[in-house]
């Protein structure tokens, strides 16, 4: 059941059988959550974490005159709250976007993991650390790409996510956003996502099709945006080199 | 009390033709007591969820980066930004 974290995990640190048992002995909570349901809202005092094992989630504010911002997208594998359950009050909403399952795991359980099982930790450390890059990615979409290329890095970036939990199939993954759903996403009008959208069937990059989103040439959908995937820090991408990290071998092993 | 509602804001649209990178061309000049507010597009592409309704491509003074509403009619268009030039 936890496959998909386990999948994401380690896409960022080697897991042991032991790190892999732990993750799979969590005694969570599963819910089938409808689509376009909060999970938790603005106020509310988070007490416990969630993890989408299945479908689309998004964190987002909604401002007095009631123009929504979507800050994040949460795909099967990711921890909608990594840390934001130490708070005390949400500063924002979490809801879902499609029908999902979703894991709710007590803050305790989290603390008990975190204290036995160090790779767990230093993975749980990664998806916080890429979560804030793919946040910093989606400030400068909105802050300095184009509208369409804003879409175009946004559709590379769900691609590469998918893929690593296992979602992707022949280039396509499911889709269950709207266009205001993109629109919220990369501060565009409705109309702008349909005219993007267009363009980019049109230069036959793409097809959306009963709510599945195909990448018909994802080399050149990555060159028409400059999409560097480097801020995602995959395993398995060719600057693991890098993740070494040797000082700090050399300072454990001392 | 002589307030500012009783003023009615005189507005005034010209066609012109607009550039969006889309079929969407057809486009108003929208002008308000002789200053330009706005441009309005009919959105022509058959890929919009509501095809023959008008959009506001482009706010500006008080109108700029308010997202717009698309609007049925021209009438509907015009009525909104008349009353959001008011406020």
């Amino acid at each position: 059941m936890q496959d998909a974290l386990i999948r994401k995990l380690e896409s960022y640190e080697e897991l042991t059988d032991a790190d892999r048992r732990a993750l799979r002995a969590f005694v969570p909570r599963l819910r089938e959550v409808p689509a376009r349901t909060d999970l938790i809202r603005e106020g509310d005092i988070p007490s416990n974490m969630h993890l989408i094992l299945d479908g689309f989630a998004c964190r987002y504010k909604v401002l007095p005159d009631g123009q929504r911002q979507i800050m994040a997208y949460f795909i099967p594998g990711d921890f909608c709250d990594l840390n934001v359950f130490i708070l005390d009050q949400m500063d924002h909403n979490i809801g879902t976007i499609s029908q999902c399952q979703v894991v709710e795991i007590p803050r305790k359980s989290i603390d008990a993991i975190t204290a036995q099982y160090p790779t767990i930790t230093r993975a749980f450390w990664w998806c916080a650390l890429v979560d804030e890059a793919v946040l910093r990615q989606w400030l400068v979409n909105m802050g300095a790409r184009s509208p369409d290329q804003r879409i175009a890095h946004l559709f590379c970036e769900l691609l590469l996510r998918m893929d690593v939990v296992g979602r992707v199939k022949d280039n396509s993954l499911p889709f269950p956003f709207t266009q205001t759903d993109l629109a919220d996403s990369v501060g565009l009008s409705d109309v702008h996502v349909s005219r993007t959208l267009r363009k980019l069937r049109r230069l036959e990059l793409i097809t959306l099709h009963r709510r599945v989103l195909t990448i018909l040439d994802a080399e050149q959908l990555k060159a028409y945006c400059g999409f560097n995937p480097n801020y995602l820090h995959l395993r398995n991408a060719r600057w693991s080199g890098r993740r070494q990290m040797p000082w700090l071998n050399r300072v454990q092993g001392e | 009390m002589a307030d500012q509602d009783n003023v009615e804001t005189l507005v005034f649209l010209q066609p012109i033709s607009v550039e969006t990178g889309s079929p969407d061309q057809v486009g108003m000049l929208v002008m308000a007591n002789g200053l330009l507010v706005g441009v309005l597009v009919r959105l022509d592409a058959p890929e919009h969820a509501r095809c023959g309704a008008w959009f506001m491509e482009v706010g500006l003074g008080r109108l700029a980066g308010v997202r717009a509403p698309v609007f049925d009619t021209l009438d509907d268009a015009t009525r909104w930004m008349r009353q959001r030039l008011k406020s």
